[in-house]
Parts: structure tokens; sequence; C-alpha cells
């Protein structure tokens, strides 16, 4: 099939072919087309893959059952402790309650839930129809939260009201409003925040882990594994280090301006990155001390790793990859990984990158790459094929398509079960890649 | 109905409308399906169905925006129409509706006539449904969505001689199945819907991204004119129902049956197509049936344990509990998400039949279910095996009941494509699972199960999950359970009993972290409603231990009531107490009915009169025994108290704490009697020195020494490395007490480093707030700086213990000596607990003072800090 007739005309800005000229004119950080067969989830979603993995937090969906059916315990967010956000709680609206209004039901769910649970804090999900129907979520939590005495806290997220990154915000909003409740305690110096990592896998561990080595101390953590007492005291940190900075950058940026903690980004996926973050972080604090172990762990680190590294090097080198995934942060540190073990990256797209994101993959990748926004799978598809991929990074959803087009997939969502940040990470990045690209099952198929 | 949130679903058993309407259309020749609403669900649906059936699973949406919530959806419903066209060529578009387009009411129909105006060049045939998603769940859905495109199909109303199939949604393997047995009779059938190859697609050298198999519009429109329909489906409701509508608007017979799954309903279907058909049974589905009645015979003993919990869809449910029934398979819990009157009559009939049998008439069938209600009905019916999705797959890790995976949505396993429950070949294929999964927890536990019951001469454990013992679970009996299980310490019971010249009781104070000290006395409630808070904290707390402040035995109603209440809340936690053994033989049995595996029992001398020299007298009946008499009286109770125990299975561990020149050379004589008594383990201790006590001055026995001791020991009984000499009260792992946070108290505010300005302390601490460990204990020192008044915290400086009490003894004792005098290099005093004599020598020798006490970090250095200075306190 032709690029022309499979590429709807509507779409054409949104993809873009590197050049020799280098300049990028991408079209993205929009709604999608209708009809177009969008990978994107919706504001909702973004709100709850973000306050989800708070684990003594009650998780209340207010509205009909799916978009609670479709969000039970899927994600791959580790606890440590409380396992309540692993339930899905939904106050499951029927057609009566469309017609005669939500908010009784909600009240009498949000009373039952305290009095039986004793829960810490609760959010409240508002989705599609409940704005539609009349609800007030607002002033019900407000009212619950009055007569209960806990943060009963409304995240404004209906599907329709934009994309995922709305609903990153929303719950950015919903945090501020948690922390808002918390008393005014001094600064613990020297310690840190860390936003945006939701502990898959255990990752939230793993970078703690590499920060008590430097003697850094973790305040908080924002919002893998993360306890409601423990964000209440997010404000005593020093600096704030943004791990995903598409769903995080936001909060940070109000964090600084409410509480005056400065904030860097991060990024804990490959060795450079890795190794670059941990010595930002010692440097924000100016703690040389610290620094100067960061620069100890990362020798050590990475000389253990050098000789898996070699390895792929050979098994891997010169391999194409192409990437989809959710983030434009997630999709450039996939770039620089597939280049730390000698692979090219010939198709990259991401479902909420904006400009900034694209500017720097495009500076990143060779010419004739293919850079995507919001790519739908006939695109996927046709790229794929046409630059010869041999691995596709993606979710879920963009597994099968993978495995039908006779392409080798590493799994970077999040539902995974193996971390892929830190260096205990670019050890798995790199195995599950291999075991993928050399697996003998191709060698039939292809 | 107990559920414990009623205005809530908890973990929903059912998912919504558009999920079954995708279902139908993906059953259907050439068809996309495109979700009038927001982008989510969209993505939502496609994710669940991608994982189960690793396929692509493409589904549009019209992506709605808050101004076509507002204006309605009406343009972008048509581009979207457009657009689905141009990537996939459809010949047909079902658009499916969801909660938002049905609540701001679009009209579909309306828009689909719209659309035709603007491309009437277009052929591709639009079916709208009528799917919010709080109009019923993916069951109604999915029929609704049938009923719809039949609706919307130009009919064709000539007779033929053909049958119609409706089925509900089945696998793609067995919808293959099904029409593997309409094959063997001379029967032309339109089978409706067919997703065999759409949803399980082979792999291919071009791929096609349009599902172009499936039931084809042609198919379709000759429905009506049909000789029979045979819907495989009992609980579609009438308005939903596709082959109710053939019968309404066409006239065709509409014969309504459960879905041929287990041996009734299968032998009802193959009947049916035989007498449509006109001809025999063919002899391969009579081998079949064969081969399942024989395979029911074959395994029904061990069905006849099973006790099921089916979960799903009505029809579903119905098939697995017939299925179940029929081989004898208790289904103790069957439940459906779906609202269904129907069903619950019917099951009541089919279970009701056969429960007696089985000596049990217990068992639950709901309707409107979640899966809170059915983990709770689970575990009441005690099942041991679930029947259904994935999504039991929660309650199967947290209580370690099996679960067949064999219905829609499987996220955790592959082949939810390829699921067979279908025909005699289906049903043996899933009665085969079943049977091997109880036959997995037989082969697993019945050694296990049959040693603990009968197995009266050894010890019996506490009952536990998962083959380990409970002594592996115990931190204090056990190396490996220190590291990884926790215990927490009531202090319930402050009375004593005797009086050990070592020991003075006080309970308010935190800093002593040693037995018999507790910030605050526990009411039995008290401790019960601590328990569960540490519980929630600590997932790994294994063990309820009881050691005082005073003696857990001396205050026994307290400490009676305080194990029954946390019994009550928990059937599996370990009991522990801990005594000095006075009162023992007058409480043995009452202790092992309540469950108290693990005692510790502090034995110091097995010798009258080295025994008097210990304790200054003890309490029996109201009346004080001193000297001998005392002494006596104690070591007789504590012999026999120690042998009842042990004989009873109950593991008893003694503590005995070294008294320099007082027992320290009868250590071994201790520990050869009380292994002939049955004790398990000795822990031998270090006395720690209390001020105010009869041995306050008493010289401690050096950590090399005992590790002498217990080495020799060792040979005769397995000695404790790790004991940590806990507070009453203490919380977590051993070696890391979380006493002082889980009850209130803040961790230090930390500074940064800086260079130093004024006089600097080392402190020993384990707390970070209070001068609380010995010298010799330490493996890190936390270096403060004393400078205008202001004590500041500098940083952790990490030196490895100078005495690490463990197997290598002290062999180097001397290096680490040398990198604490390094480490220490800067300051002008070390603040320690207890201090040595040589390291207190080695230290001066250096100009580092040395000063013990047992303050509050700040005030301690504050205070010496003004000391050395001269200044006035503030």
């Amino acid at each position: 099939m032709k690029a022309q007739s499979l590429l709807l005309e509507e779409r054409q800005g949104f993809i873009h072919q590197k050049g020799s000229c280098g300049s990028v004119s991408i079209q993205c950080d929009t709604e999608s087309l209708s009809g177009a067969v969008s990978q994107r989830a919706c504001v909702y979603c973004g709100a709850r893959v973000v306050l989800n993995p708070i684990t003594d937090a009650f998780h209340i969906v207010h509205g009909p059952i799916g978009c609670a059916s479709y969000t039970w315990d899927i994600r791959g967010s580790l606890s440590s402790g409380a396992e309540w956000y692993r339930n899905s709680f939904s106050t499951d609206l029927s057609e009566q309650d469309v017609i005669f209004g939500g908010e009784k039901k909600l009240w009498e769910a949000l009373s039952e839930v305290t009095r039986v649970h004793s829960p810490r804090v609760i959010f409240v999900y508002a989705t599609c129809i409940v704005g539609v129907i009349g609800d007030d979520v607002r002033a019900v939590c407000k009212r619950a939260e009055e007569k209960f005495g806990i943060p009963v806290i409304p995240v404004m997220s209906p599907g329709f009201a934009g994309h995922k990154s709305v609903g990153y915000r929303m719950a950015c909003n919903a945090l501020m409003e948690l922390l808002s409740r918390a008393p005014k305690a001094p600064k613990r110096g020297g310690s840190v925040n860390i936003l945006g990592d939701f502990n898959l896998a255990g990752e939230m561990w793993i970078i703690k882990n590499y920060l008590e080595e430097m003697g850094v101390k973790v305040v908080a953590r924002i919002t893998g594994d993360a306890t409601c007492e423990e964000l209440m005291h997010a404000g005593e940190a020093a600096l704030n280090v943004v791990q995903c900075a598409g769903s995080m950058t936001y909060l940070a940026k109000r964090m600084e301006e409410a509480m005056g903690i400065p904030w860097i980004k991060v990024s804990f996926f490959g060795i450079e990155d890795t190794s670059q973050s941990l010595i930002h972080i010692a440097q924000a604090l100016g703690d040389r001390e610290a620094e100067k172990k960061a620069r100890e762990l990362i020798a050590r680190e990475t000389r253990a790793l050098e000789p898996v590294l070699c390895r792929s090097r050979e098994l891997l080198g010169g391999k194409k990859a192409a990437i989809y995934v959710g983030g434009g942060f997630k999709a450039i540190s996939l770039i620089k990984q597939f280049r730390e073990i000698g692979m090219e990256t010939v198709v990259v797209g991401t479902q909420t990158g904006r400009k900034e994101d694209y500017d720097i993959i495009n500076s990143l990748v060779r010419e004739g790459t293919v850079v995507l926004d919001d790519a739908n799978p006939a695109e996927l598809e046709y790229f794929i094929r046409e630059k010869q991929a041999d691995v596709l990074v993606g979710g879920v959803k963009e597994r099968p398509l993978a495995y039908k087009l006779g392409v080798a997939f590493l799994d970077h969502n999040h539902e995974r079960r193996h971390p892929l940040a830190g260096f205990v990470g670019v050890r798995n990045f790199v195995k599950e890649l291999q075991l993928s690209v050399n697996s003998p099952v191709w060698q039939y198929v292809r | 109905m107990s559920k414990k949130l009623k205005s809530l679903t908890v973990n929903p058993c059912k998912m919504c409308m558009p999920m079954g309407a995708v279902h139908a259309f993906y059953g259907i020749a050439r068809c996309m399906t495109l979700l009038h609403g927001s982008q989510g669900c969209s993505t939502y649906i496609r994710r669940h169905m991608a994982t189960h059936y690793n396929e692509p699973v493409d589904i549009a949406s019209s992506s709605m925006t808050e101004e076509g919530t507002v204006y309605g959806g009406e343009k972008n419903l048509i581009k979207g129409i457009h657009n689905l066209c141009r990537l996939y060529d459809p010949d047909v578009v079902g658009i499916a509706t969801t909660c938002l387009s049905e609540t701001i009411g679009e009209d579909i129909e309306g828009i689909i006539k719209k659309y035709h105006a603007q491309y009437p060049e277009s052929r591709v045939r639009l079916i709208p449904v009528s799917s919010g998603g709080y109009m019923g769940t993916q069951f109604e859905g999915y029929f609704r969505t049938l009923r719809s495109i039949l609706r919307h199909v130009d009919m064709k109303k000539e007779k033929h001689d053909r049958i119609n199939i409706i089925t509900g949604m089945l696998s793609p393997a067995d919808v293959r199945t099904l029409k593997d047995i309409l094959s063997l009779f001379p029967i032309a059938y339109i089978l409706l819907p067919d997703a065999s190859d759409n949803l399980d697609g082979g792999y291919e050298e071009s791929y096609r991204r349009l599902p172009d198999n499936g039931t084809t519009l042609e198919e379709i429109s000759l429905m009506a004119g049909s000789r029979l329909t045979i819907e495989l489906s009992l609980f579609c409701p009438p308005e939903d129902s596709p082959g109710e509508y053939l019968k309404e608007a066409y006239g065709v017979p509409l014969v309504r049956l459960g879905p041929p799954v287990g041996l009734r309903d299968t032998d009802a279907f193959i009947k049916l197509l035989s007498e449509i058909s006109g001809a025999p049974i063919p002899e391969r589905l009579k081998g079949e049936q064969g081969r399942y009645l024989d395979a029911m015979i074959d395994s029904h003993k061990y069905n006849a344990e099973g006790r099921a919990v089916v979960f799903g869809d009505p029809d579903f449910v119905y098939s697995m509990v017939r299925l179940c029934c029929e081989n004898g398979l208790l289904p103790v819990v069957s439940a459906t998400g779906t609202s269904s009157p129907r069903l619950l009559e019917l099951l009541h009939d089919e279970i009701g039949k056969i429960a007696p049998g089985l000596f049990d008439e217990e068992y639950a069938v709901l309707d409107k279910a979640d899966f809170e209600r059915i983990e709770e009905l689970a575990l009441e019916k005690k099942a041991n095996l679930f029947i259904g999705s994935s999504d039991a797959r929660r309650i199967e890790e947290k209580h370690g009941i099996p679960l067949v995976r064999c219905a829609f949505p499987i996220h955790d396993r592959v082949g939810g494509q390829r699921i067979s429950t279908l025909g005699y070949s289906g049903s043996l294929n899933l009665l085969d699972s079943l049977t091997n999964t109880l036959l997995k927890i037989k082969e697993g536990n019945y050694r296990k199960a049959l040693f603990e019951t009968y197995f009266k001469d050894s010890k019996v454990e506490a009952p536990q999950a998962c083959g380990v013992s409970a002594t592996d679970l115990h931190p204090c009996f056990s190396c490996t359970g220190a590291h990884r299980y926790a215990r927490i310490h009531l202090p319930v019971a402050p009375d004593c009993n005797i009086q050990c010249k070592y020991c003075v009781r006080k309970f308010d104070c935190p800093n002593e972290s040693r037995p018999g000290v507790t910030s605050q006395v526990l009411t039995p409630e008290e401790a019960l409603q601590r328990f569960l808070d540490a519980k929630k904290r600590l997932s790994n707390l294994t063990v309820v231990g009881i050691a005082g402040p005073g003696d857990a035995l001396a205050d026994f109603d307290k400490t009676r009531e305080t194990l029954r209440l946390i019994r009550e809340h928990d059937p599996n936690v370990i009991f522990c107490i801990s005594t000095n053994g006075l009162a023992l033989p007058q409480y043995a049995d009452e202790l092992v009915a309540l469950g108290v595996s693990h005692v510790t029992i502090t034995i110091n001398a097995v010798d009258v009169e080295i025994a008097s020299q210990i304790y200054s007298h003890v309490t029996m009946m109201g009346m004080r025994y001193s000297g001998m008499a005392g002494a006596a009286m104690l070591v007789s109770n504590q012999l026999l108290g120690l042998k009842l125990l042990a004989s009873r299975g109950v593991t008893c561990k003694v503590n005995c704490v070294v008294l320099q020149g007082i027992n320290d050379h009868h250590i071994e004589t201790v520990v050869e009697k009380v292994k002939s008594l049955g004790a398990a383990i000795t822990n031998i201790m270090q006395l720690i020195p209390v001020k105010g006590s009869a041995f306050e001055h008493l010289e401690m026995v050096s950590a090399k020494t005992i590790n002498e001791i217990r080495k020799r020991c060792e040979r005769i009984l397995p000695q404790m490395y790790h004991c940590k000499q806990c507070r009453a009260d203490a919380v977590g792992l051993l070696g890391e007490d979380q006493s002082l946070i889980l009850y209130g108290k803040k961790e230090p505010v930390q500074e940064v480093p800086r260079e130093k300005k004024g006089l600097r302390f080392a402190v020993a601490t384990r707390s970070g707030i209070l001068v609380d460990q010995h010298f010799g204990k330490v493996d890190e020192f936390l270096i403060y700086e004393y400078h205008d008044g202001r004590v500041a915290y500098i940083e952790r400086r990490p030196i490895g213990q100078y005495c690490t009490g463990g197997m290598d003894a002290c062999d180097s004792q001397e290096d680490k000596m040398t990198r604490i005098l390094k480490a220490l290099h800067d300051c002008e005093g070390v603040i320690a607990l207890r201090i040595g004599v040589a390291p207190q020598r080695r230290l001066e020798e250096k100009g580092i003072h040395t000063y013990t006490t047992y303050d509050g970090i700040h005030e301690a250095i504050a205070k010496i800090a003004r000391e050395m200075t001269g200044e006035e306190a503030v």
C-alpha cells in the first residue's frame, strides 16, 4: 500500500521524516483525529496513572462501571505496605442515577467507606458523564472532608476534556490539594522528593537505594509506593527530582511556587541518563560528598555492565529499532539507550510528546528517521515495514501488531514485571532485546 | 447480604456495554467498530482485548472533545466514519454509543443519514447500537448489538432450508468446535457471529489489518428466511435477544438452549441437531461422549473434594455450575455481575440437588456481585477452586486459592483465544483442568497435612500457609526469620513475680532497649489495636510476643485476654511469650490451648545455690520466698514448666544471662539440662547493667567470652547469635525497632555536613534520638557539632562494628579499634550508653574524651559541651 493512500491528509502534519536540513515542524499536543484509531487514552487514564500508586489511598471512580473495571489492578506499581490501591471502587452509576443524578450515591459511598475502613485519603475521580448529569463532585468532596475529617480530594477527569496529559495535570492538582493540607514544617537539608516514578517493578526502590548510597535522603516518593503520610511531608524536601517529566513537571512547578522547592529533571533509563542524573542531584544539593559517592557508584555499576554491553553490541549492533511510547522523555531516553548498544532508531513516535521533545528527538536521530505524533496502527504498520525495523518498543496494544508483522517487541509499559530503570534496568533492557530480537522463532516466519 | 461496602461496587465482576458491542461486531466480516465517545473507552477496551486474545485489536473512537460534549458530536462522528473507511476500507462500521454520547442524547440514526448524504459514493453499511456503559453489562451489550445488526441489514424474506445459530461470547476455539460439530450433520447453517478467525488469526506473510473473516452481510440477510433459529443463550433478556427479533419480525421459529457445555447441555444440542437434520448422531460424537463419560467416572472422587467459586456472565456461570454439578464438584459460590434473577432460580435447582449428597447444604448464589462479596463468601464457604476469568487473580494471590482461567478476560496467561470448554471435547478439556488443579492441591499437601494431624510425638507447629514452619517465620527463633519477618511485643503485663538482681523495672524510659522496659503499659484492648495498626504497616508481621514488661504469667488474665482478642482477628499469627517460668506449671496447658507455639524461659541457673545469688525473692500465691527456698521453688518450676511445654509441642527457647563470677562457669550445665527437658534453642546473653539494680556495678562479660561460651554450647543445642535484647514493646525486624516511629515520635532533622567550627562529638545511637547504644555495638556514629550554643548534626560515619558478637568473634578487634580512632580523629568526645575500659583508654590516649549517659542526643551534647567550655546553660 502506498503511503499516500494510507495516510489521512489531516495526519500528514503529525508525521515527519528527518531531512538533511535538520529542522523540524511536527504538529503535536492537539486533540486526536476522530476515526483515526489513536493509541492514546483519556484524561481519566492520565489522572489514574499518576495517583494510583499511592498505596493507602482509596481511589473511588464516580461514574458507570467501565472506567473502574478497566483500570482495576492492571499496573505494575508495587507496594511495601498497604494494598488498598489494588482495589477498584466504583459508584457504578446506573441509568436511574444518570436521570436523577449521582451525588447522593457518591455521598453514601464516602460515608460508608470512611465508616468501615477509616481511609487516610480518598480520591474521587469524576468521569465523563458526571459533569454532564450535573453532579457537583467538588461540593460533595468538600462536605465529606468537613464531616469525616480526612482529605477527600476530587480529581476532575472527564475523558473528553483533552488527552492523557490533561489527566496528569488534574492529578497534579489533586496532589497539590493534598499537600496544601500539610502543616508547615521545617526543611530537611540535603533531602529530595522523587517525582514521576511509579515504582513499576520496584523502580522507585532501586532509585531510592542509589540516593541512599549517596547519602541523600528521600522525603516523599511521588507517587510510587507512596503513603498519604509520606506525601504530607513533601514540603520539607530541599529539592524535587522529576523522573517522568511529562506527568510531573507541572507538579514540580507548582511546588516551587507554593513551597519554594527547586526542581531538576532526571531520567533513570539507560547508563548515560542514570549517571548524569545521580551527579546532577548531588550537585543540585551542593553536596560534594554525595557527588563523590555518586561517582563511585557510577564507576562500579558501569564497570559491572561493560561485559554485558559488549556482548549486546555484538549481538544487536546494527539492528533497527522502532519506538512508540507514551511520553517524549521516555522516547528520548530510549534513543540514547539504543545508541549505547549500537542500534539505530528508524521510527520514533509518542502519544503525548511536546514540541520541545520532538526538537530533541530530531537532533538525536539520523536522517531518514520517521517521527510520529499520536500515531495509529496503520501508520505504525506502514513505517515499521518501510524502515525494516527489527524491534518495536511499545505498550500492550502495540505488541500484537509487532508480532503479526514478524517483528520483535520490547515491553515498555506500566504492566511489566521487570525493572527497566537504573543500572539493573539496563541489564534487563538489553537482555529482553536479545531474547526477542534473536529468538529462533523469526527464522520460521520471515 | 453482608457485603462490607453496600453503596460501592468494589472490584467489579462485570464490564460495560460497549465491550459486548465490540465483541459482537468482531464476528462480522469486514467490520470495524467506532465508539462514539471519549478516546479512553476505545483504548481501554483495546487493551483488555489485546492481552486476552494476543491479537491486534483496532477500535476507532470519535475522540469527543469538550466542544463536542456541549454542542453534540455529529461533526466528529461523520469525520470519524470517513477516516475509518479511508484507513480500513470496511464493508460494515458498527457505531456503538458510550456513556457520554448516550447521556448527551446523540441521534446516531440521524447522523448516519447525514453521513450518507455527505458521502453518497460510500457503500459502507453503518450499524448503530445504543450501548451506554450504564445501561447494562457487556453481556446485554453483546446481544443488543447482534439484534441491532439484524435490524439494520436488508433482510431477504424468502424461505430456505438453513438454520440460524446464534451464540453468546464464545472463545474463538469454542466457535471452531461448534462449527466442527455442525459439520458432522447434513445441515446448512448461518452462524452469528463468528470471530473464530478475527480474534485468533494465524501468522500470514502479509498482515491484513481489517478483520475480513466472520459472518458476511449476505449471510445475515438470509437469516430472516431460515427455518429455525437456535440461540445458545438462556439468559439474554428477550428485548435484546436476536432470536426473539427474528421470531417477532419474520416468524422464524426459535429454540433457546444453554451453551453446549457439559454432558447434559451438549447432549441436548446434539439431539436437536440430529432431529432437525433427520440424521443419526455421528459415531465420532458418540465416541467423544463416551470418553467424556469415562473421564467423569475416572475423576469423580477427586472432584468430590472440590469447592468451587464460579463467576462471570450468566450463561457462563450456568454452564460451569452444570458441569461442576454433574461431576459432583460442589459450586459453593456462584456469582454473576449482571442482574439475572432467572439464573439464581435455575442455579438453586441445580446445586440444591447435589449439595446434600456432598454433606454440605451451604452454598451461595448471587447476581449483581462484585469481588469484595465473592471474596468474603469464598472464604466463608472454604472454597478451594475458582473458575472464571483472570479477575480472580488477586484472590488467588492473596489466599492461595487456585484459579482455573477459562473466561474473558485473561490478562496474566497466554491462550485466552484458545479456551476450550464447548462440546464433549471442550468439556473434557475443562474437566481435566479442574480435576488436575484439585489434585495438585492434594498431592502437594497430603504428606504434611497427615504428618501434622497424626504424628503426635514431636512438635506440631501453629497453622501456617505455604508449607513454611512457624519457627521459620519467627525472628527470635530463626536466623532466616530474623531478617525477613517482623514481630511485635505487646506490653500488657506490668507485674512481676520474682526479683532478679539485675533488674529495675520502670515503664517510662524509652531510651533503654532491653527486656522489661516499655513506654506504656497497654490494656488487652489497646494491645489489640496496636497489633492491628502495626499489621497494616508491616506486611511481614508474623509474631505477637508478650514479654512483660513484667512477667507474662504474673498477670495471666491480661495475657490470656490479649491473645484471645488477637486470635479472633488473625488465625495465623504466631504467639510467643516470654517468662521467668515460675508460674509455668500452672498455665502450661492453658497456653497450649490458646495456641501459644513459642515460649522463651529465662533460666540463669539450674543449681539452687547459684540461683539464690541471682534472685532476691520470688512470690507464689501471695507469699514471698527468699534465699534458697525461693530459688528452689523457681528452678523446679522452670524445669517442670519447660518439660510440660516441650512435651506438648511448644517450641521453647531458654535465655540465659551470663553473670561474671556467678554463673559464667555454669552455663553449659544449664544448656545440657534444658536440652534434656526439650528446649529447642538457647540464647546466651550479656548482662545489661542497670543503674539502681543490685548488679549495677557487676562487670560485664566480654562479647568475646560470650561467643566462646556460645560456641561451646553449640555442640549441645543450637544457639541464637542474633539476639538484640529487645524492648518489651519492640515492633519490626530485629535490629530495626520501629516503636518510636509507630508510636508518634519524629525522625531527627538532618543538615548538610560543613567545615568544622566547634566541638565535635561522636554519638553511639540506635534510635537517632537518644544516646542508647553500647560503644562496642555500634557500626556507625552520628557526628554532631557544638558551636555557639547550638548542637548541629553533621553526618553519619559508618565504621563496621567494633565487636560483631558473631561467629568471627573479635579476632580483628584491633583493626576495628584503629578504624574507629581514624574515623573519630576530629572529635573531641565520644558519647555512648556504655563503654568498656580498654577502648575508653585508647580513646583517651588520643585525646578523645568518653562520656556515658542515657540522655537525648542534643541534651547530652549540650550538657557535656557546656561543661567543657565552662559556658552557662541558656
